[in-house]
């Protein structure tokens, strides 16, 4: 079997063998990405309501669809109406400390059967196998966002403790809930923001996850279909009130 | 009073042989707007079918040839887009260790398809049509892609007196000549050609109008074999009022 | 007939793909519908030219220093905790993913799309290694039911009408099923989905991995790559090793193209940045993951013709806008990847003997340079390889032989001067009011369906005498 060694030593020795077709550089990076970021987050913060009207219109054209509420505390009426209308009830959210606040009780009293995930880690089996089935049981899925991005209608997610993977994934009506904060404009300003989440050793997301709309196919003679192996539909609560204050 | 403009005919070698009346429509038109036509005699081909082939080192040679026989021109012009890419942009690469390397710059540098000289050199776009009626274009891929020409025969077609010009859709589609390649795979070439002659038959036009050999020689040929109306003609003769 | 069956000459292939009318018309349609979309989405995206040219200035620098950024991938992707393996060959890619499922006891893969894991017949290894791999992309999964190859690089079963995917499912379901793609797409996602939470192993390719940072980035819109990423125990990565790109600055720009070049999306539905196996304290997540770098006759070309097809960031648009893969589909070039850039991967891949009819399956139009994300020059290889094939004498001799004498004469003033009255003689039986119909012999590959103009009865030079002076 090859080794690292053997590798490195064969593209070596090719590369000696020429210099390249023609003179070339990767893209220039931010040197200073926190100072970049720093700016970014001021700019946003007065230009936010822009940022949030590009982001709904792309949102929509992607097949998701944006709505607002007051506070956190106003979200649980939203699910409640969505899930009302799809007639769900079985619902499974990132843990509170994630989310930003235990919307819980307030989804049980309208009706829904909420689940949080929990904290951490879960060491038996057993009991990993019981959620991962409620999860798979579940019809809506409720999460924080981390970023969304008005250019392509995009929420990004970061996966962590309290924060699984399929929350998103899974459940057929995927619902997102973020506020002003996680506005941001473009691709390239998310490359700024990777740069630095990266810089930092904490950087520690095993996964990164770009969501924009429903999970779709045309594999089918082109015919657009929607909800393939993910939720197929995706909604979004915008709350005018920052999350965490 | 200036010097007349001189241009030499490169006429190549499907010209030479099939297409006369290309180049003598060429020679009246540019001759009609002052321009001093010469035709270096001995030449051959700019060895294209050699180069898309992959046998460069007798494509080289032929080039070397060419040189030869053009350096004295201060201009050259080519009723076609795929022999003047070839020597605008392939020449310098094949002569690039031969003593020929300046002379061959300097060739790829004078060098223009008819439509680009009559446009960009000699600043003339405004022409009465040799035929009445709806005209469309083919853009033949070399002059297309290779030269970045699509806009000097739409130039002189958009001012054309006395027809009318409608686009052909799918005008930068492949008409499936590719040289050898039409007959190396014919049943593809004829596939890719079908689509092309459904296309122009849907302009309704009655006339169809390259800057290409080739390509007027694959559709032609299937025009004729469905002994369709439609006549195929060379932007040269298109242009050349004193035909019939 | 819709599988490449090597034993068949290119041109029958090609031949029996034009006269499959139900592919024609699959073809045309779906060819088209790729060809607008892409076209709308860069009509919208003023800033698609200037990314289109960093883009390919960014692979060229990649390639320039690939040892270093490959060094720094692995060093980074080993300190999250995942591994990287070395394959020089398909046989040691099979290998490694074989020994990672036996030793984790792996039943049942679930695999994302990958063109990596086709080229290295993976499939085939893990059956008979008794893992059963599933595929999961819906085109895909239509293909796997199938038993057959990829027609297309991102729309695998782009050939199949539904009433044939009804069908299909149909006889592995044992029940009626409708041609309707929603109900079938549903199925797809049921039938599957019981997969994704049971698999032991997760495959994937990968469309970049980032250097600077030890992530490996998937591309996808069902869901699959997530799935496959999220659920089973063991996630295992193959990839070329020229999908390196140095950092997250670079990799933005050709997330930017990539989608938009391919199906005409602004972005993919799900871009999945994978950072190694789960962190302590998430509840899901492989607890292992690897990444297979494969060579498989890259690196050769680092200093070889074909360099410029490593940038190919496999998005599909050189397939659509091909009059030749429009015509013959993905299955009659009889490799795994079809179309302009296949005929050059297949060449790398395989060498220069394979590719002694696929490098002629192209009329050179350059339509493939233009639709190319990365404007990759197809054309300018193909006649490289051309003339591999003529050097190397894979050519047949009669071919040597008769573009030796072309060239003798064309350049031979006198030689070239009689041509025209011999031409005008040998062309008499043939031509009738300067037209040619038929020929005999090769010739006729041409006049079977196109007239041919007869050789003038004054040439051109034969003519000048009387224009000379300019009448």
């Amino acid at each position: 079997m090859t080794t690292r060694e053997e590798f490195l030593s064969r593209i070596r020795a090719e590369m000696l063998k020429t210099g390249g077709l023609f003179p070339a550089s990767p893209a220039p990076r931010p040197s200073d990405p926190r100072a970049v970021a720093e700016t970014l987050r001021r700019q946003l913060a007065e230009h936010w309501p822009g940022a949030l009207e590009r982001f709904r219109r792309e949102f929509e054209r992607v097949g998701g669809v944006l709505y607002r509420a007051a506070s956190l505390e106003d979200v649980p009426r939203v699910v409640a109406g969505i899930a009302r209308e799809r007639e769900a009830r079985r619902l499974v959210a990132w843990h509170p400390s994630a989310l930003g606040g235990d919307l819980g009780p307030a989804l049980a009293a309208r009706g829904l059967e909420p689940l949080a995930m929990p904290p951490g880690e879960v060491g038996d089996a057993h009991e990993r196998g019981r959620l991962r089935q409620a999860i798979a049981d579940a019809e809506i899925g409720l999460t924080g966002v981390d970023l969304a991005i008005a250019e392509t209608g995009t929420l990004v997610l970061r996966s962590g403790p309290g924060r699984p993977r399929s929350t998103s994934l899974l459940p057929p009506y995927h619902v997102a809930v973020f506020d002003r904060t996680a506005l941001i404009e473009s691709l390239s300003q998310v490359g700024v923001l990777l740069e630095l989440w990266h810089r930092d050793e904490l950087e520690t997301a095993a996964v990164i996850s770009f969501i924009t709309g429903p999970s779709r196919t045309a594999d089918i003679e082109l015919t657009l279909t929607r909800g393939v192996h993910g939720p197929k539909e995706v909604h979004a609560i915008f709350v005018e009130r920052e999350i965490r204050g | 009073m200036t010097a007349p403009v001189r241009a030499s005919l490169m006429v190549t070698c499907l010209g030479d042989m099939l297409f006369p009346e290309v180049g003598v429509s060429m020679v009246r038109l540019l001759r009609r707007l002052g321009v001093a036509v010469d035709f270096p005699r001995g030449q051959t081909c700019c060895g294209l079918p050699l180069f898309n082939s992959g046998y460069q080192a007798h494509a080289a040679r032929v080039a070397a040839r060419t040189v030869e026989i053009f350096k004295e021109s201060e201009h050259v012009v080519v009723p076609s887009g795929s022999c003047a890419w070839m020597v605008k942009h392939e020449y310098p690469g094949l002569l690039r260790a031969s003593a020929l390397r300046e002379a061959a710059a300097r060739l790829a540098g004078r060098t223009y398809e008819l439509s680009q000289f009559l446009v960009r050199v000699l600043g003339t776009t405004e022409f009465q049509s040799a035929v009445g009626g709806r005209v469309t274009y083919h853009d033949s891929c070399h002059l297309l892609r290779g030269l970045h020409e699509s806009e000097s025969p739409r130039t002189i077609l958009r001012r054309l007196k006395g027809a009318e010009f409608v686009e052909l859709p799918g005008a930068d589609e492949c008409c499936g000549f590719g040289g050898s390649f039409a007959v190396r795979l014919p049943e593809v070439s004829s596939g890719i050609l079908d689509k092309k002659l459904e296309n122009v038959a849907a302009t309704g036009a009655s006339c169809l109008v390259a800057c290409d050999a080739g390509c007027l020689m694959q559709m032609g040929g299937g025009l004729s074999r469905r002994r369709s109306p439609v006549r195929t003609l060379h932007l040269a003769e298109l242009l050349d009022g004193s035909r019939t | 007939m819709s599988e490449g069956d090597l034993s068949v000459p290119f041109r029958r292939r090609a031949g029996s793909a034009m006269k499959d009318a139900q592919l024609q018309e699959a073809l045309t349609i779906a060819t088209t519908k790729f060809i607008g979309l892409r076209r709308e989405a860069f009509e919208e995206f003023p800033d698609g030219e200037t990314l289109r040219d960093q883009a390919r200035e960014i692979k060229e620098a990649t390639l320039q220093s690939l040892d270093r950024y490959l060094e720094q991938l692995i060093d980074n992707i080993e300190r999250r905790g995942g591994r990287v393996h070395y394959a020089t060959t398909p046989e040691e890619a099979r290998a490694v993913v074989l020994d990672i499922a036996r030793r984790t006891g792996a039943r049942m893969a679930v695999k994302s799309k990958s063109m990596a894991s086709e080229e290295i017949h993976l499939n085939e290894a893990l059956e008979a290694a008794g893992v059963t791999p599933v595929e999961t992309d819906l085109g895909e999964y239509i293909i796997q039911l199938a038993h057959e190859r990829p027609s297309h690089i991102i729309a695998p079963a782009i050939h199949k009408t539904k009433e044939q995917v009804a069908d299909l499912f149909a006889k592995e379901l044992k029940r009626e099923v409708a041609a309707d793609p929603e109900v079938l797409t549903r199925i797809a996602r049921v039938e599957l989905r019981e997969k994704f939470l049971t698999a032991d192993l997760g495959i994937t390719g990968a469309n970049f991995a980032v250097a600077d940072t030890g992530t490996v980035v998937l591309v996808t819109n069902e869901g699959n790559g997530r799935m496959v990423t999220a659920l089973p125990r063991v996630h295992v990565a193959v990839m070329g090793v020229e999908k390196i790109v140095p950092s997250m600055t670079d990799l933005m720009v050709f997330l930017a193209i990539l989608a938009k070049s391919a199906t005409g999306q602004k972005f993919s539905v799900y871009t999945t940045l994978v950072q190694g196996p789960r962190r302590a304290g998430e509840l899901e997540g492989p607890e292992e993951f690897h990444l297979v770098l494969l060579d498989n006759g890259r690196i050769r070309q680092l200093a070889g013709p074909l360099r410029e097809s490593l940038s190919c960031l496999r998005c599909g648009a050189c397939l659509n806008v091909c009059p030749v893969y429009r015509q013959i589909g993905g299955h009659a070039y009889g490799y795994t990847y079809p179309g302009p850039i296949g005929i050059l991967l297949t060449a790398m891949l395989n060498g220069p003997e394979s590719v002694k009819d696929l490098a002629h399956a192209s009329s050179l139009c350059g339509a493939c340079v233009d639709a190319c994300p990365v404007r990759i020059d197809i054309p300018r290889m193909l006649i490289e390889l051309r003339r591999e094939v003529d050097e190397k004498k894979i050519a047949p001799w009669t071919e040597r032989v008769v573009f030796r004498a072309l060239a003798t004469l064309l350049l031979s003033r006198h030689l070239y001067r009689w041509s025209g009255p011999i031409a005008r003689l040998l062309q008499r039986p043939f031509a009738r009011a300067g037209v040619i119909r038929h020929l005999p012999f090769f010739f006729g590959d041409w006049t079977r369906t196109r007239d041919l103009p007869a050789v003038a009865p004054r040439t051109f030079r034969e003519r000048w005498d009387g224009m000379e002076r300019g009448s």
